[in-house]
């Protein structure tokens, strides 16, 4: 057999298998639909996930510490109204309502770092109350916003922060595809080529080996929270520029389909395991199901709500053919023995 | 015996911060401690409280079920669709066949979780999309009316002056408390939830009771499914929308583990209550609403903590 073809069965790493599955997607798509396959459609693909990719990273960070953040969507819908705020009211520049949105993640991420490391409460119900909590503060300032009423941005230097084009004239690069390129490509870095990025990999495949060998358990746990936080405001910030608007909801039921793109892209819920690689594969691959259906149900009578169903049965089936094969690979090295 | 003790203070406590909460409530509102007042709570509360018992089990289990709410959204969905055709079945073969949606769904839960090995949490997630996406597909996104004697007794009927949904309620969560606290099936679940592989080294069919969980958690959130339809009168795929994350809430409220082997019911119906008490008598002192989640997140993390802090001063001692 092919090395490549039996590494693709045998190994533990789903990445491949994502990446094909993803090309087979496009290419039925492209086949089935007229206009799937072009520039501007791709470009409008790449235009939908910027918000989305972002909290993927930031919770794919706190999966691989083996703990949960189900309150990444309530700090960018805060983010979200922040920065509306920050922007018509106070009249901060650019760069310092950047700044302020994310350090304002960061300090909700680290609330929720220091519950679950210094209490020690399950990460699941911490960010549960965190969830409820955030998004209770932010329909308390949402109505003063409301009030004022100045939910909408027009303002084009604010605009483009999430709109811009490379070059601006024949709009081919969307600067949301540059953000998505530089967090990712760092976050890589960060992950594997340092010495904190390792910590993080080896608290969460074995929390107590990783504390014998010298970490600091609960500041790794406590900065992925972090990073975890700003990267969501970050992420707020940019969906507030490419809608020019920032409602209270913004962001309301959005973690669910987070965690199910993070687990598709293979990282681990118990942590330790799980590569950038897969994260963002998986992102899209959700994705074009969701732009391919709309594309399919002009040409076929197929109704585009499938795409909820489709969703969770790839997310089924890849969990389930990841578990049956590390069942299976696990009786075949006892058998060898 | 200690265990059983600290078992009744830590419901004891929580029936007390429902004491203080109703105390001050009937304080801050007229109309708190009405009769009227009162029916309605407790109606309200029963609909996410039958799911809330069941889960209850699953969560002991060291399990969860997060495809509830979806569930939910798709028995509304199935209900009113097969009511709404030209030459309807009969009422009785309509709600066995929205209690079989739940049933299923269960099902598949159980075996993926259970055959397959998979986990709860990604596995529920899974359902939820599915559930909630056929909710869409099977209604086309529209809501559907149904006005209909049957669910609409089920939800508004009362007998003794008692509604419905509340003997429902009482009901599901005395069978459970049974089930749970006086069975062997029960000791089973808390035995799973402790340690699933000694439970399964001392002869306990760990993936026969765990299945049953699911089709049992499926079945209730079915139930809660049917309630809504009479409530509003139309089956819409929205329907349940975050329902999962409010039972799972007045759950871990109650003082059950997500870490398993440990809960109880009287604790879950403890976490109802608290909830309802606590929305409904802000709600009629006149908090917005925009604050009530404040509160929620707020109580959940503050009784948890208690927990926390509660059993590392027992182990220290």
């Amino acid at each position: 057999m092919k090395v490549w073809l039996k590494k693709l069965i045998y190994s533990d790493d789903i990445v491949g298998a994502l990446g094909i599955f993803l090309v087979l997607l496009v290419v039925f798509f492209s086949v089935m639909t007229p206009h799937f396959f072009s520039l501007m459609n791709f470009n409008s693909i790449i235009g939908n996930i910027p918000a989305m990719a972002i909290l993927c990273l930031g919770l794919t960070f706190v999966v691989l510490v083996g703990d949960l953040d189900l309150s990444l969507g309530s700090i960018l819908g805060i983010t979200a109204i922040l920065a509306v705020f920050f922007f018509k009211v106070m009249h901060f520049p650019l760069w310092l309502n950047l700044i302020s949105c994310v350090v304002i993640g960061g300090i909700f991420g680290a609330f929720n770092g220091a519950i679950v490391t210094k209490i020690g409460i399950n990460s699941i119900i911490t960010t549960l109350g965190t969830m409820a909590l955030i998004r209770g503060l932010t329909y308390w300032i949402a109505m003063d916003v409301d009030a004022m009423q100045v939910g909408r941005i027009t303002d084009p230097a604010f605009l483009n922060f999430g709109r811009y084009y490379f070059p601006e004239k024949s709009r081919l690069i969307p600067i949301t595809l540059v953000y998505l390129v530089i967090l990712y490509g760092a976050s890589a870095l960060f992950l594997n080529h340092t010495s904190f990025g390792r910590q993080i990999y080896a608290v969460g495949s074995n929390e107590a080996t990783a504390r014998l060998a010298g970490i600091n358990v609960k500041r790794v746990r406590f900065v992925c929270f972090i990073i975890a936080g700003m990267l969501s405001a970050f992420g707020g910030l940019v969906l507030v520029a490419q809608l020019g608007l920032g409602e209270a909801y913004t962001g309301q039921n959005m973690i669910l389909e987070v965690v199910t793109a993070v687990v598709l892209g293979g990282v681990l819920l118990t942590g330790g395991k799980g590569r950038l690689t897969g994260v963002i594969i998986a992102v899209l691959i959700l994705a074009v199901i969701r732009n391919g259906m709309v594309h399919l149900e002009q040409v076929t009578d197929i109704s585009f709500y499938w795409r909820d169903v489709a969703k969770g049965v790839i997310l089924l089936l890849a969990i389930g053919l990841y578990s049956v094969r590390k069942s299976f690979n696990a009786k075949r090295l006892r058998t060898r023995q | 015996m200690k265990i059983i003790g600290n078992k009744i203070t830590t419901n004891m406590s929580l029936f007390a911060f429902l004491g203080f909460l109703i105390i001050v409530f009937s304080f801050t509102s007229e109309h708190f401690l009405g009769i009227y007042n009162i029916t309605s709570l407790l109606t309200n509360i029963s609909y996410s409280g039958i799911a809330a018992i069941v889960l209850t089990l699953v969560i002991i289990s060291r399990g969860l079920d997060i495809s509830i709410g979806g569930v939910i959204g798709l028995t509304t969905v199935v209900i009113a669709t097969l009511y709404s055709q030209s030459d309807p079945l009969p009422v009785w073969l309509i709600l066995i066949i929205g209690l079989s949606t739940g049933a299923l769904v269960g099902l598949l839960n159980g075996w993926c979780i259970t055959v397959l090995n998979m986990d709860p949490i990604i596995t529920t997630l899974g359902a939820m999309a599915i559930t909630r996406g056929l909710a869409y597909v099977i209604s086309d996104s529209q809501s559907i009316l149904m006005f209909e004697d049957t669910t609409d007794f089920i939800s508004n009927g009362t007998i003794l002056f008692i509604p419905i949904p509340i003997i429902l309620f009482l009901i599901t969560a005395l069978i459970f408390s049974i089930i749970l606290h006086k069975s062997k099936f029960g000791r089973a679940v808390y035995a799973i939830g402790a340690n699933e592989t000694s439970a399964s080294l001392s002869g306990i069919s760990v993936k026969k009771v765990k299945m049953i969980l699911y089709v049992l958690s499926g079945l209730a959130a079915s139930i809660s499914g049917i309630i809504l339809v009479g409530q509003t009168s139309v089956g819409m795929p929205q329907h349940g929308i975050g329902t999962e994350l409010e039972v799972i809430t007045a759950v871990l409220l109650g003082g059950t583990a997500l870490s398993g082997g440990k809960g109880t019911i009287y604790g879950t119906i403890a976490g109802v209550l608290i909830l309802g008490v606590l929305f409904n008598g802000l709600t009629i002192s006149g908090v917005r609403y925009v604050h009530l989640q404040i509160f929620q997140g707020i109580l959940l993390l503050a009784a948890v903590a208690t927990y926390e802090i509660k059993t590392r001063n027992e182990v220290a001692t």
